[in-house]
């Protein structure tokens, strides 16, 4: 076993909101090819039928307002731009986008990309560590029922962000800990009671002793006493806190994108400022879906989940059998046991990868599980130096 | 290598992390104070985020709902108040629950003494009571 994998006592998820892979990280193709990003040659036909292509001027914060739509029927219309043999071409998101506020111009906004130095954070983590060029979210819609598939492995037919309850066979990853022998410990943390959880209906309701908060978090890192597995959620809104104004660090349009890089580096530094912690944890920074905005890889299909969506819950007038992914997000796999500048291509990860990843890591068979998470590629083998790295960055936070 | 220009890495820091020479310092900006907007909106991201909450308080023992017309709320200022009355409500149940719980199953208290009387013993206070009693 490599000595990264065999000193893993941890693993921490951090989910982040709505950002595609090519928004956040597809400048990164010009400092190093193998990353599956950018040539700034993409494009998107907007409604008046001009080439709109792809450029480097997003903005932190006023630029995707209205939120783009993410819905079912609205990702729909981006991945195949109402091709009638739906084969996915990612050519309708200037279209969707125009669909919110009749504005040709506005439109075209959704095309625009991140350059690396605005993204000090995430830049300097793919490129430091592990970077997959095909991550993709789970479901070709909305938070809630992609969320979903990290906590359980399938969002159990749902398409939406409407109330569902587990079906009870898939338990959630941290009851399958919590009730393993020998016992695991497991943990959600939220921002704050003011910003909350989007794991309610099932988990917040029946199990706040699941919960902690970030300072929690914060706390256990110190004393070294964070859980076997730690699923982290960033602040959903502004607000007051005990220690005065709180800013959204999730990155959902419109909330400023570098609350959101300083609350990733905070995450990181406090695993990486404990030398224990450091040395047997993997930190996975991953976002829940592309929020709308644009990316070039069309999503593939994959092993239907056993569920099925009607036309009605779609929205398009078609079933869903869940059998294709969702558009590709920023995924970043952090160890100090990570040879530097890895790049993850030819395998596709997908949500159901993080419950696939922890349940094979701590509890090794268990077959209580949704056909997408058993078919669910993990990732630890990633964990491939031979020695620990000190040449790992560390962030000076604002 | 770091795609970060030099610019963005501070001297100072690099000399903080003296001894750990190939150990890049990035400098991580904060936001704008300014980025700062309770009025906002609520997204339809905490639109749903409440109506779960909703659906949760519901299930609570009437004193611990809220009461709050989820219609009313309008802005990210408003939901969040919401959500930290809800959570805070789940947790405060919850706890009431697991005391219950405890107090339901908290084992009878056992006398070290094996042969303890079947009535309880006098207190001063009900003797002193029987005697003036019986004096009568």
């Amino acid at each position: 076993m490599p000595p990264g994998l065999d000193q893993l006592k941890h693993i921490v998820v951090l989910m982040m909101e709505n950002r595609s892979f090519d928004h956040m990280l597809g400048a990164l193709k010009a400092q190093n090819p193998a990353i599956d990003g950018l040539t700034g040659a993409e494009s998107n036909p907007d409604t008046a039928g001009n080439k709109i292509v792809v450029q480097n001027i997003a903005e932190f914060q006023s630029q995707l307002d209205p939120d783009p739509d993410h819905h079912f029927p609205a990702v729909d219309l981006q991945i195949f731009n109402g091709d009638p043999a739906r084969v996915p071409n990612m050519q309708g998101f200037v279209k969707s986008y125009f669909n919110q506020r009749r504005d040709l111009a506005h439109s075209q906004k959704i095309m625009y990309y991140f350059k690396p130095e605005n993204l000090p954070v995430l830049t300097t983590l793919a490129t430091e560590f592990a970077v997959f060029n095909r991550w993709f979210s789970s479901i070709p819609g909305p938070t809630i029922c992609n969320r979903a598939f990290a906590h359980y492995g399938s969002s159990f037919g749902k398409v939406a962000m409407d109330l569902f309850y587990v079906n009870e066979p898939f338990k959630s990853i941290y009851n399958r800990l919590i009730d393993a022998t020998p016992k695991h410990t497991a943990k959600l943390y939220y921002y704050d009671q003011t910003s909350s959880t989007m794991e309610i209906v099932n988990l917040l309701q029946h199990q706040p002793e699941l919960f902690g908060t970030y300072k929690d978090f914060l706390d256990a890192c110190e004393k070294g006493e964070l859980p076997d597995y730690c699923f982290v959620e960033p602040n959903y809104n502004d607000h007051e806190g005990d220690d005065g104004e709180e800013l959204a660090s999730d990155q959902h349009p419109d909330h400023n994108v570098q609350a959101g890089e300083s609350f990733i580096a905070t995450i990181y530094q406090a695993i990486r400022n404990n030398a224990d912690l450091w040395k047997s944890t993997a930190l996975l920074v991953v976002y829940d879906e592309h929020g709308g905005t644009y990316d070039h890889v069309p999503p593939p299909a994959c092993t239907p989940d056993g569920f099925v969506a009607t036309p009605n819950d779609t929205g398009i007038g078609i079933e869903f059998k869940f059998d294709r992914l969702g558009v590709r997000v920023p995924a970043i796999l952090i160890s100090p046991w990570i040879p530097k500048g890895t790049v993850i291509d030819g395998r596709i990860f997908e949500h159901a990868s993080i419950p696939a990843t922890v349940t094979k890591h701590f509890l090794g068979s268990y077959d209580p599980r949704s056909p997408r998470e058993k078919a669910a590629e993990t990732f630890l083998d990633l964990l491939t130096s031979p020695a620990l790295r000190d040449d790992c960055p560390v962030f000076d936070i604002g | 290598m770091t795609l970060l220009s030099n610019a963005l890495i501070s001297n100072d820091a690099r000399a903080a992390s003296k001894g750990v020479s190939l150990m890049a310092v990035i400098k991580v900006p904060a936001a704008p104070k300014s980025s700062m907007n309770q009025d906002r909106p609520v997204s339809a991201l905490l639109k749903s985020q409440i109506l779960h909450l909703q659906e949760a308080e519901f299930r609570l023992p009437a004193e611990y709902q809220t009461n709050i017309y989820i219609h009313s709320i309008q802005t990210e200022g408003d939901a969040g108040e919401y959500i930290r009355q809800v959570t805070r409500a789940i947790h405060d149940a919850h706890a009431a629950r697991i005391r219950r719980a405890k107090l339901k199953t908290k084992p009878k208290r056992t006398s070290t003494k094996a042969a303890a009387p079947a009535t309880p013993p006098k207190t001063k206070a009900k003797k002193a009571a029987a005697k003036k009693k019986s004096k009568k």
